[in-house]
Order: structure tokens, then sequence, then C-alpha cells
């Protein structure tokens, strides 16, 4: 007499990995998807939308491109690349003022809205040729504690006009109260800044005559009395257009990662290796968020295994040991 | 679009296990009987039936289990549907006037500022609408395109709770209507589309700009509606200036008449406290409550549940398959070494 179906069935290995398959498989459908809290972060971009962000020094798919269109494309990645259930809003930098476009939304369930902000970004949407990168950081720290998410603060540091002899405006705010990322774009070597007419036309570089190259705000720097034309009263600054480099650009990491400093934020390059994602993940507040880990892969896999072994690994393994047993007996 | 055209996979990689799903053809799952000769078993068709049928479930649940992993889905498709729904491009002023009072102050108590109250309002008017794709978009210097077209009310609501933050300088209409219109894009022009301009003043419109505006008017045809938030005591749409009625003198009124000769359905609503901006908008959620013929984009469809299932039912097959096999002799022969022994798959 043989023995109940059930348990002959679970009584020889293929009847298990059978049946060990098909119950993984019908898991898929029970189970497929576990609430857990994962690590996520929230941050508000704000990104650099003035002059010196259309110099064309990044590189982009092998081909020459403006910071802001590495930044927009970098950004994207790291919508794309942040798990679900982070969030992201996005604001414009120009002037000094940070301009929130939205709050946060989701990076998975809102990508294609997200997505296609940041394709949006353009630098004709400045409304003030200003770049005052201190000023414009500090109000967008305040911004991003007024919203209770993180920073990430994409500019080239390029000030201008050019910061006073006695520094730029001190930080007010907590250091460390929001944290983030400051992100450096563009390359080391100073190149010239493209200009654009009235109508968003480009016209060429600002050469060295179109731009100041000292700020003569506030008092003069000490060695100013050595300058020729120096007069305490009428000249103070002495009396010719002080010569500089203000009309080439490059990424000023040093000034950045000194702001960085000041607030508590971490800076990073736009092309961090292990991309953008890593950076702000490592410098990010952890936020504990429910989402869902979606079992199917894993359940799916295991099944596929042992349907492989069924089929692929026992008949061989079965006709190998006869074959064996056939030797060894002699045929 | 065929429905083949329209399959995609998210992990295309996991594909190339699919020659795997051949195994069966090579090996069966079936227990292995020995037996002397094949000719010792009668031919029966229902056993080759049978066989066929457990190699074709076998190719099937290694087959689908590798479909599932890869992801399958349908692409989403486009469906003409009859419904209420439009696009709405949504254009909101945000030079600083906006967070002054209706009655022109800065907001204090339990005053509100233009800018919250149309937030509060525009969060509900989207809200209440499911079938809406919209687009935001904003004006003061410069225009500036917020969130592109979309059917992510959640975005949109973030986008709107942004619109009560400090304001900037001066208010450009010009080109924030152009930006509105490019929003549209050029997708589903049989679609019923608004143009919602949502300011507390207006500018003059550059002669030279007017023409361009014009046309872009007369090709996406959108319904134009204006909510003018009045400040208190400044003039009308209807007032006419005392001296001399140049676009100089009385801005909102030249560009009402701008909007009236655009040939568009326009309609403007002055709204002077957040009542009135709450009635403007409701019966601007009443109007554009017409059935309307939309382009309703179906999201894409998962596919891999349903592969999932397909596996399972052949390992299901399989499953019976054991469950019914049996021997040919009612005792199994004793493993003993034959000479030249043939085995056939027992069903």
């Amino acid at each position: 007499m043989s023995p109940p179906p059930l348990a002959r069935l679970l009584g020889h290995a293929r009847g298990q990995l059978l049946a060990g398959a098909l119950a993984l498989t019908a898991l898929t459908g029970l189970v497929p998807s576990l609430p857990v809290t994962g690590p996520r972060v929230e941050a508000v971009v704000v990104i650099d939308i003035t002059g010196s962000m259309n110099t064309r020094d990044e590189r982009l798919d092998g081909k020459p491109a403006s910071r802001l269109d590495k930044a927009k494309a970098t950004l994207r990645g790291l919508a794309a690349a942040l798990p679900c259930g982070s969030r992201l809003g996005l604001g414009l930098f120009a002037e000094r003022r940070a301009f929130l476009l939205f709050e946060p939304i989701e990076t998975c369930a809102d990508f294609g809205a997200l997505d296609g902000a940041l394709a949006g970004l353009d630098w004709r949407m400045g409304w003030e040729g200003d770049s005052r990168i201190a000023a414009g950081l500090f109000r967008a720290i305040a911004l991003a504690g007024d919203l209770g998410s993180d920073l990430v603060f994409v500019t080239d540091g390029h000030e201008a006009p050019p910061l006073p002899a006695r520094g730029g405006p001190a930080f007010e705010g907590k250091p460390g109260a929001v944290r983030g990322l400051i992100v450096g774009a563009g390359g080391h070597s100073p190149v010239p800044i493209p200009r654009y007419d009235d109508r968003g036309r480009e016209i060429g570089f600002y050469g060295a005559e179109d731009v100041p190259h000292e700020n003569r705000f506030g008092p003069p720097p000490p060695e100013a009395e050595h300058r020729e034309g120096y007069n305490p009263r009428n000249a103070p600054f002495g009396s010719h257009a002080a010569p500089g480099q203000e009309h080439l650009s490059s990424v000023r990491d040093a000034y950045l990662r000194g702001l960085a400093a000041e607030t508590g934020l971490a800076y990073a390059p736009l092309d961090a290796p292990g991309g953008l994602a890593e950076a702000l993940t490592a410098a990010a507040t952890t936020r504990s968020r429910p989402v869902r880990l979606d079992l199917r892969p894993v359940l799916g896999a295991a099944a596929l295994a042992a349907l492989l072994v069924l089929f692929g690994l026992l008949p061989w393994h079965i006709r190998l040991r006869e074959t064996v047993s056939r030797l060894r007996h002699g045929a | 679009m065929t429905v083949l055209a329209r399959f995609g996979v998210t992990a295309p990689a996991w594909l190339w296990l699919l020659p795997l799903a051949l195994l069966p053809l090579a090996a069966s799952a079936q227990r292995r009987v020995p037996i002397p000769s094949l000719a010792m078993v009668p031919a029966d068709g229902l056993s080759r039936l049978v066989d066929a049928v457990l190699t074709l479930a076998g190719m099937a649940g290694i087959g689908f289990l590798v479909i599932a992993l890869s992801g399958p889905h349908l692409a989403g498709e486009s469906l003409a549907r009859t419904g209420e729904g439009a696009q709405i491009s949504l254009l909101v002023d945000r030079s600083g006037s906006m967070n002054e009072t209706f009655a022109g102050r800065q907001p204090s108590g339990a005053e509100e500022s233009k800018a919250a109250a149309s937030r509060r309002i525009l969060d509900g008017f989207v809200g209440r609408r499911a079938h809406d794709l919209v687009a935001v978009s904003a004006f003061s210097t410069s225009p500036m395109a917020v969130l592109p077209m979309t059917d992510r009310h959640d975005a949109v609501r973030a986008a709107i709770r942004a619109i009560d933050r400090p304001g900037l300088e001066a208010t450009n209409v010009a080109r924030g209507l152009g930006l509105a219109l490019a929003q549209f894009g050029t997708g589903a022009p049989q679609a019923s589309r608004v143009l919602l301009l949502v300011s507390d003043g207006a500018a003059v419109i550059d002669r030279r700009v007017q023409p361009t505006l014009r046309e872009d008017f007369a090709k996406i045809r959108p319904t134009l509606y204006w909510l003018f938030l009045r400040t208190a005591g400044s003039p009308g749409l209807a007032d006419r200036p005392a001296g001399e009625d140049t676009p100089q003198a009385a801005p909102e009124r030249h560009l009402d008449l701008f909007f009236k000769s655009l040939g568009v359905p326009y309609r403007a609503f002055e709204a002077e406290s957040a009542q009135a901006v709450e009635a403007a908008i409701r019966e601007i959620d009443r109007q554009e409550r017409k059935p309307i013929s939309y382009a309703e984009r179906r999201p894409q469809r998962d596919l891999t549940g349903l592969a999932y299932g397909l596996a399972a039912l052949a390992m299901g097959l399989l499953l019976a398959g054991t469950l019914i096999e049996t021997d040919l002799a009612t005792r199994r022969p004793a493993s003993r070494p034959a000479a030249s022994r043939e085995t056939r798959r027992a069903a």
C-alpha cells in the first residue's frame, strides 16, 4: 500500500523542491512587500542660476556643457538614485535670495514631476544678475530650516560683485542646525563667462572691463594707502580701477569649503565619486520613514533556483549516479 | 498600439536566463523508473499527452518566473474618455505685493496675505479635481517653470504651498503668459485647456510681444481665467483712469482689454477678499466641470503578479503530476544492475 500522496510527495527531494517553489511563488501574491522603516533623506535643492553657471567648463556625455546643464543632469541622477520614500524640494538662487519653487515631494511617486521640473531649469528664470553666494546660502539654510528639511546648495561659489575687503556677511544661524551639502560646480582653471543680450541671445564673453574686480563698499583694505593716487578722503581705494580676474570663473571650492565649515554643512564636488546620492545620504539627517520592502524578487529568485535544481541539477545528478553504479558493477 | 509594442520590462538582464526554460525538454522532474526494456511498456497515448503537458508546465514554470523577475509591465496608454477634467496651466504672480493683505498692508494677526489666501484656496481647488493635469508656473521679473503638466496632485500641492513664501520684485505678466502657454505642450489638442492666471496687478504688455502672445493663444486656444486679487481702493478692471487712458496709467484695465481681444473664452474675476477668491474658484470649478472629452493617460500596468500567477499555475500542474505518478509495476523492481537499461519517463 502506498503512503498518502502528500507524505509521499514531501518524502523525496523532487517533491520538496517543487512544493517549495510553488509555496514561494504563492507567497509573492500573499506577501508582496513588508512594511519596514528605512533611513531616507528629505532635502530642498537650491540651485544657483546666475550668469557664472553658464560657463562651459563641465563635461556631459563627453561633450562640453555648462555648469547649469551638468548640475541639472546630476540632480536628475540624484532624484533617480535616491531610494523610494526620499523627498526632494526645489528652489532657485540668484541675487541674494533662495526662491522656493516647491516643497519636498516624493522622489518615486512624483518622479515625473520632479524630473520635469529639474529639466526645465533655466538661467533665464533669474530675476537679478547679482550672485551673492554667502547671503543666498544663509537664506537657503533658513528656508530649509523653516521647511524642516535638509539642504543641497548647488553653486560655483563665484561671488559677483566680489566680497568687500572686510569679508562676506557672517552666518547668524546655528551651525549644524540644518544639515546637508554644498555642491561645487565647475572646473578649476579660470574660463570666460558667456554673455547674453536682453533677449537671451549669447553675444560673446565678459571682458575684464565689464565686471567690477573690487567691492568698494565699506572701509578700504589696509594696503590701500600704498596704491597710486590714494587719498584718505577722496580716493580711499586709490585712483585706478583695481585689476583682477573676476571676469573669469572657476569653482571656488576653498571658499565653499569655508562656507560649509562655517554653517555646518558638508562639501561635495558636482562629480563626487559615488554620485551625489551617497554624499547626500552621508551628510543628511537620518529620517526613518515607513517604506515597503518588495519581497517578490527574493521569493521569485528562490523559487526559480528550486525549479532549476529540480530540472537542471537533479536529473543529471541521478543519471551520473546511475552511470557510476553501472560502471562499478561492471557492465 | 498593439499590446506587444506596449510590453516592457524594468530589469531586462534577467531575461538572459530565459533559455533555462528549455531545461524540461532535456530532463524530466518525474521519478525515473528503471525497467529493462521500453518494449515492455505498451504504447499509451494518454501517457504521451501527460508527458507533453508536464514538460510544457515545467517550461512555463521556469519561463514565467524569469519573466516575473524581470518586472514585466504594459506601458501606459492614452484612452479617449468623456469625463470631468482639464489641462490646467496655473500661472501665479509671485511679486512682492502678493505678500500684502487685500487691504495693502503687511499681514498681522488673523489677517491673511493675498498669497496665503490663494495658496489655501488653490490647494482645495486642485484637491477636489481628480482627473486634471496641472502645470504650475510663476512669474515676477522673469517667468519660472515650476512644474510641468502632471497628474501628480501631491507635487502640484507642494508647489502651491510654496506660493506664500516671500516674493520677488516686479510683475512681468507677458513672459509669464508665454511660459504658461508653453506648458500645454503639443499633445492632446482635443483636451479642454484652462489657463488660470492669479495675480494682484498687471503690467504693460510690450507691443512687440503682443503679436507673439496672440498667435500662441490662437494656436492653443485655452479658456482664460484671470483671478485678479484687487487691493482695496485700487482701480478695478472697469475703471477708466482720470487722466489719459493709456496702458501705463491703467495696466489692469488694458490687460483686461487685451485678453478680451484674444478671441478665446475669457473671464475675469475681481476678488477683493478671500471669500471673493473662494467664490471665483468655485465658479471656475463649476464651469470646467462640464463633461468634456479628454485623453486619460493610464499609468503603466504591472504584470509581475500575473507572471507569478502563471508560474504558480504551471508548478501546480507539475505538482499534480508528481502526486499522481505511479509505478509501472506495483512493486518497485529491486535496484539491480542491468546490462542495458532503458528508462522511460513515467507519467
